[in-house]
């Protein structure tokens, strides 16, 4: 195919939601922070203008033109400067291939000048896989069959009208309070109901995992974190205690110290006394979390609350509340009428980088290349047994866990090599204000996946108080993948590097096709002389990530499409600063939202156990205001006499 | 916790005037078997009025890390250099701080020993069971 000359193809990964963006564009193309500030032409021809949410932006930044057969790429005064191939450049022609710097945005150029072609790029938006559900779901027929997928003519209005469910003979229940997801979110909002003075007959969750963990911990052991291994999360979020206090930390110190051993003990206190300044921060194993978790449900009644059942749709009902249709087994239909509504519904599917997908789709071979997300065990079972080389695609923090994995799979077979295949080098680490982020062989550090003051200091107390768009300069700024700091971690990629058993190439993916012996080989674009070079692997494992986008999940887009909901500029749903749905607001019905549904709004770390414990207190506040049903506001007599409860064990 | 400064604020005034007093109480009253008198409370209500002006401080040093963070141990230091700020002024500089004529270098490290140990584990524990919002908002209680 052949392209325009001065069509270039732009190629980077949005630092905010993690997703490609592959735009083919006709210069001149003009980068900036605002759009109105960037010229709408010159010399004639029409600008297109690429608009960059970072406060490393400057408002007009840099602009690339077709000049006498080069592209030429002209910085605009701007402070933060542009860097092509990490040299600091006010204005320069580029090749093929080359790496474009815009504060935390690095975007490769990909053009030919002879008019010959770009290779096609697909779209992200569409490159996703569902996020792997249990094998066998539970739960016997206890009601009458209807048909699946036929919502009841009542469901098309605005405004459901409650006997209009009755009419159908289907299953009604009504009731308070109503948890839509049953996960980690919808676990932490119960909690606080239930401390707050709600019964559990007043409360339901619906879902379909009957622990609440499950789907998280499924997605743990796919991406290689056993029971016994740490999560990357900090001693006092804990998902079993709103209170944070004792923390997993002084918890695990206390049953060490039990067991006559004061070395680990120690440790651990030390950890959460100097973390991260002195010492590498503490994180919990996954088998603790789960069991503490545990027995949290038991004591606030989660198994009489839990309901098996698939969500289909909601709608506001005539009466001030919120119909939602779900399924609790095949070909069945029910309602739950309830008065408040949580949605806490996680990710709704897994990123897949573009190129590995349609290697998928073409070869239909779902062995070799795989998502880190997914259950991918064959892989380290084949490479423990007959040795070979892996292709890792993405740098954070599962990427560090892959590598590890590897690193232990090599102890049985040393002939398993990794190959590391990152976009561009990472020289430095992302900057904000007076701080930068730290980076080891390319690798950026970050104890947690944003910056600690996110969850509660002084820049959430900033990104609450932005606007929206200042909202996405600063999640740009923030995030970006990182991976956690740990030194043995470091010392393995190290060692791995020296041996030469783990390397790390730079370069953009062109395509990755089938070789002659059916093995992935992936084709990339290298700067330089060598051009176009072949990866060849046994497996590829994608790393890149999950994808809360709701316009992936039917029943997020269907409510967001039938009550024309506003989506935040990261496209998720847009809540208030207590994360109301303000639009669902229905006389005195109230819904909010938790979890990675949420993110691009108020509070960063919004799918996190302590940003799911804080979206959840918001949340109760706010229902507390509106005089929900039993509800008392968590004062400090109520919150220790709860604590208290807690800590022996009671139901609350 | 990462605190704010508003949260740095409210809670040193809290813990100082609450948990603080108490103690600073004892001392006044010589039930550790010191010399009494009001010098500690004085010294107790200088400690929290430098603090407030420290706090600032502590916020600019914490815009230069990446996480904006605050761990315990840099409290520990902060603690350590407030109290040696008071001696310094006290002893070494001879400056008479109104109210606290009796100055005796040893009664007031144990005093401010006891203070900030009291202090710092109320704020790892009991703030957390009362103030279910506090570690949310940086340390603000109110």
């Amino acid at each position: 195919m052949s392209t325009i000359p001065g069509q270039v193809r732009l190629n980077w990964q949005d630092p905010v939601t993690g997703e490609q963006r592959t735009p083919l564009l006709t210069c001149p193309i003009a980068f900036g922070r605002e759009f109105a500030q960037m010229p709408a032409e010159l010399n004639h021809q029409r600008v297109a203008r690429i608009v960059l949410n970072s406060s490393q932006v400057s408002r007009y930044h840099t602009v690339i033109e077709w000049v006498q057969g080069h592209i030429r790429v002209t910085d605009q005064n701007s402070s933060n400067g542009t860097w092509v191939n990490g040299v600091l450049q006010p204005s320069c022609n580029v090749s093929n291939g080359d790496l474009l710097k815009i504060g935390p945005y690095e975007i490769t150029l990909m053009f030919t000048l002879d008019g010959t072609g770009l290779p096609t790029a697909e779209a992200s938006e569409q490159s996703i896989i569902q996020v792997p559900e249990p094998d066998s779901p539970v739960p016997a027929a206890p009601v009458a069959a209807a048909p699946v997928n036929v919502l009841p003519p009542a469901f098309q209005a605005n405004q459901v009208v409650v006997q209009d469910l009755y009419a159908t003979q289907l299953p009604v229940e009504e009731i308070d309070y109503l948890a839509v997801g049953a996960g980690l979110g919808s676990f932490i909002w119960v909690n606080f109901l239930r401390i707050s003075g709600a019964a559990p007959q007043q409360i339901r969750a619906l879902g379909i995992e009957e622990r609440p963990y499950a789907r998280y911990q499924r997605l743990c052991l796919n991406s290689q974190i056993p029971p016994h291994e740490r999560l990357r999360s900090n001693s006092d979020s804990c998902p079993d205690n709103i209170w944070g206090w004792p923390g997993y930390a002084l918890r695990e110190a206390w049953h060490e110290f039990n067991k006559g051993k004061l070395n680990p003990a120690l440790q651990y206190l030390w950890q959460v006394f100097a973390e991260p300044t002195f010492i590498q921060t503490y994180t919990p194993r996954a088998g603790n979390v789960f069991a503490s978790i545990d027995r949290e449900a038991v004591r606030i009644g989660w198994p009489q609350m839990y309901r098996f059942g698939r969500v289909r749709a909601i709608r506001k009902t005539n009466d001030g509340r919120y119909a939602i249709a779900y399924s609790p087994g095949r070909k069945q239909t029910a309602f739950v009428v309830a008065r408040h509504v949580h949605l806490a519904t996680g990710y709704p599917v897994l990123q897949f980088l573009p190129d590995l997908k349609a290697y998928r789709e073409q070869t239909r071979d779902f062995k070799s290349v795989v998502n880190a997300y997914e259950d991918h065990n064959h892989v380290y079972e084949t490479l423990e047994r007959q040795g070979g080389t892996v292709v890792l695609r993405g740098r954070g923090i599962v990427a560090s866990r892959i590598i590890q994995r590897l690193h232990e799979a090599r102890q049985r077979n040393a002939n398993i090599s990794i190959l590391h295949l990152m976009r561009s080098p990472k020289p430095k680490g992302n900057r904000f204000r007076k701080a930068q982020r730290s980076v080891d062989n390319h690798f950026e550090f970050q104890p947690f996946n944003w910056p600690k003051a996110c969850w509660g200091g002084t820049l959430r107390e900033e990104l609450e108080q932005a606007t929206p768009d200042q909202r996405t300069n600063f999640l740009a700024d923030w995030g970006g993948t990182t991976t956690a700091d740990r030194q043995d971690w470091k010392d393995l990629v190290q060692t791995g590097l020296d041996q030469g058993w783990y390397q790390i190439t730079f370069g953009e993916v062109t395509r990755v096709v089938p070789n002659a012996q059916s093995r992935p080989t992936t084709y990339i674009q290298e700067k330089g002389p060598r051009g176009e070079i072949q990866l060849e692997a046994d497996f590829i494992i994608d790393a890149t990530g999950l994808d809360s986008k709701v316009k992936a999940s039917p029943l997020l887009n269907d409510l967001v499409t039938h009550y024309n909901l506003p989506l935040n500029p990261a496209g998720r749903l847009a809540v208030t600063n207590d994360f109301e749905l303000l639009e669902m607001r229905n006389q005195n019905g109230r819904m909010y939202g938790a979890g990675a549904i949420t993110f691009g709004g108020p509070y960063a770390a919004v799918d996190s156990f302590l940003g799911l414990q804080y979206t959840a207190l918001q949340a109760l506040d706010g229902l507390v205001a509106a005089r929900a049903p039993n509800l008392r506001r968590l004062n400090g007599i109520s919150s220790f006499l709860q604590w208290l409860k807690w800590a022996q064990n009671k139901t609350p | 916790m990462t605190p704010t400064l508003l949260g740095r604020w409210q809670t040193r005034i809290l813990l100082m005037e609450t948990v603080g007093l108490v103690i600073t109480l004892l001392f006044c009253s010589g039930f550790f078997g010191n010399p009494e008198g009001s010098g500690y409370f004085w010294l107790l209500q200088y400690i929290v009025i430098f603090g407030l002006g420290w706090d600032y401080l502590y916020i600019q040093i914490q815009n230069f890390r990446w996480d904006q963070d605050w761990p315990a141990a840099l409290q520990w230091i902060a603690a350590l250099w407030e109290g040696l700020f008071i001696i310094l002024l006290s002893d070494v500089a001879e400056i008479k701080l109104p109210g606290t004529d009796v100055w005796h270098l040893g009664w007031f490290i144990v005093h401010y020993s006891f203070v900030w140990i009291a202090v710092f584990i109320t704020s790892q524990s009991l703030m957390r069971l009362i103030f279910p919002r506090w570690r949310f908002r940086g340390g603000q209680w109110l």
